[in-house]
């Protein structure tokens, strides 16, 4: 008897084919119950689609097997919220709860619910605000909580800490991992926040396309996947160096932003965007940096 | 029925006005009271959707739809509905299978329906004459059983709104996660098509091609400045609509303006459009 943790979701050769173009090819995916699980890659290497596959927006070919009946909760990317549309976050998350139509009110019995849920991504002062007055941080939390407030087994989120500051995006996977803790759901999230993903996720997958790599994320983002996967070298693992980074010579800087706190310091990353150096691959993590830097200084 | 609706006119006609004894008048304004609330709360759900353009490609598809019922030997009054519904359709199906925006889709539509009744109406001799009352539009020609026809309209619009307001406003901010809940989004887009189709060629009677899309948006951008919750914009949209119909009916009934009810209804709206600018600006909103 196998003591893994029982999956979830599998994905059993998962192809994807749009406007003649191949956006998914032969995935094979396990995804386990109660676990973060995180896609990373480039953009265009099929995350969002992969979770359109979950809900049946897309067509495929392979098998998806998951439990019937699973609900479902879904934070996209971004909400069309017309300018000047007099929704309130309350009817907002009452759009999910409630049979009565909106134009009768929120029903009474779900205004604790909505206050409660609200409090749990701690947006309880939103509740009368205008949804096309919230600043992204805001309508990010909220987003969220109309997710939660069907109680879903399953989460998928699609980059819900795109566009939000640094504080903001580490409160958000706080309250995320709280909550998936406290409730059990399964959550599915793509980012491209490679740091908050390897400190919270439980399990990442790295896709470009194709899977290159499934697993907990100390054995995932590595530095040679990384670059096999953006191009530029990354690591997020101290340990996986043998020596320290060195700051960049030109800008003093550790870091190139906050994507990538330890993007290897080549060179200025001015002088990368005009394109002096092209990023040499650490094919032995971190072992040949300190050289390159040198070289490049 | 013919007791009932004997009964229908004779409440209309306690209105205490004077342009109200004529029969035309009073089944011209039940028509209406009927028409303009269904119009109002469907434009609702076209401003949320960004659909602003799709009852203009309907309403003109009435040209081909007339000219076609001319053609064929069957009534226009037939032929025009079904044709404004098929179009709908087209478009909705259109916008749906493609990659093409659905601004695209439509205006790819709407030419081609255009095209295709002026083509027909110069191809035959004396049929543009027939064409007028479809572009200015006379809501004093509606016939009883038409009137009739309305109110079952009226029945099933209601039934639509309340069961699928609620997830036409979800759609309309995310098809994805509606999905994710287990809605059959293309289903409810296309009911919606559908319904909208059937309204809109009705307008096409009331207020004529060229204002029909004025009398579905007008009220609902109206309610847009006015209301405080996404649930009052419903009522505040039906509110405007029926009014501005009513209004300018007896306006233009009246002696000293002789102006085109489609039109004269259309101006009352946007002077409540006008309004709810100021109001809006008032507040800071």
């Amino acid at each position: 008897m196998s003591d893994r943790v029982p999956c979830a979701i599998v994905f059993d050769r998962l192809c994807v084919t749009l406007g003649g173009r191949r956006i998914l090819d032969d995935v094979c995916i396990e995804i386990p119950a109660g676990g973060a699980t995180v896609l990373v890659g480039p953009n265009g290497a099929g995350k969002t689609t992969l979770l359109q596959c979950l809900v049946g927006k897309v067509p495929h070919t392979g098998r998806i097997t998951m439990p019937k009946r699973l609900d479902v909760g879904y934070v996209p990317q971004t909400l069309e919220v017309a300018r000047g549309l007099p929704l309130r976050v309350a009817e907002f998350l009452a759009l999910g709860l409630q049979r009565r139509p909106l134009w009768l009110g929120v029903a009474e019995r779900l205004r604790g619910r909505i206050l409660e849920t609200l409090a749990l991504v701690q947006a309880e002062s939103l509740v009368d605000a205008f949804l096309c007055d919230l600043s992204g941080g805001e309508l990010r939390r909220v987003l969220l909580a109309q997710a939660l407030a069907r109680d879903p087994q399953l989460l998928l989120l699609d980059e819900p800490d795109a566009g939000v500051d640094v504080q903001g995006e580490r409160r958000f996977w706080e309250i995320l991992t709280s909550l998936r803790l406290a409730r059990g759901f399964t959550q599915v999230m793509v980012t491209h926040n490679l740091p908050l993903a390897a400190h919270y996720a439980t399990n990442v997958i790295c896709l470009d396309g194709r899977v290159l790599a499934q697993g907990p994320p100390r054995q995932t983002l590595t530095a040679p996947m990384l670059f096999t996967l953006f191009g530029v070298p990354i690591h997020l693992y101290p340990d996986q160096c043998e020596t320290a980074d060195p700051p960049c010579p030109e800008c003093g800087a550790l870091a190139a932003g906050h994507e990538a706190p330890t993007l290897l310091p080549l060179a200025c990353p001015k002088r990368w965007a005009v394109g002096d150096l092209s990023p040499t691959p650490p094919t032995e993590p971190c072992a040949t940096r300190p050289a390159a830097a040198q070289e490049a200084s | 029925m013919t007791d009932f609706a004997t009964w229908i006119y004779d409440i209309v006609g306690l209105i205490p006005l004077e342009c109200l004894e004529a029969d035309f008048m009073r089944r011209a304004l039940l028509a209406l009271l009927l028409l303009a609330p269904m119009a109002s709360v469907l434009g609702v759900h076209m401003l949320h959707q960004r659909m602003a353009f799709f009852s203009d490609a309907v309403g003109h598809s009435a040209f081909a739809g007339v000219a076609l019922g001319l053609i064929l030997g069957v009534s226009p009054r037939l032929s025009m509905p079904l044709f404004g519904v098929l179009t709908g359709l087209g478009i909705m199906a259109l916008s749906r299978r493609s990659t093409l925006g659905a601004d695209t889709a439509t205006g790819v539509v709407f030419s081609a329906v255009v095209a295709f009744g002026l083509a027909v109406t110069s191809a035959k001799a004396g049929l543009g004459r027939d064409m007028q009352q479809f572009l200015y539009g006379d809501v004093l020609t509606i016939t009883g059983p038409e009137t009739a026809f309305l109110g079952v309209l009226s029945l099933t619009i209601l039934a639509f709104q309340t069961i699928g307001y609620n997830r036409m406003l979800q759609i309309s901010l995310s098809p994805v996660v509606a999905r994710a809940w287990g809605m059959r989004v293309a289903l409810w887009q296309y009911v919606f098509a559908l319904l909208l189709s059937v309204v809109v060629m009705f307008s096409v009677w009331a207020v004529g091609v060229l204002l029909v899309t004025a009398l579905l948006i007008v009220p609902a951008a109206t309610a847009r400045n006015l209301a405080r919750s996404a649930g009052g914009m419903f009522w505040w949209s039906m509110a405007v609509g029926t009014s501005s119909a009513f209004i300018g009916l007896v306006l233009s009934a009246q002696e000293w303006c002789s102006m085109a009810t489609g039109a004269t209804i259309i101006l009352v709206a946007s002077g409540w459009f006008g309004a709810s600018m100021l109001w809006k600006r008032t507040l800071g909103r």
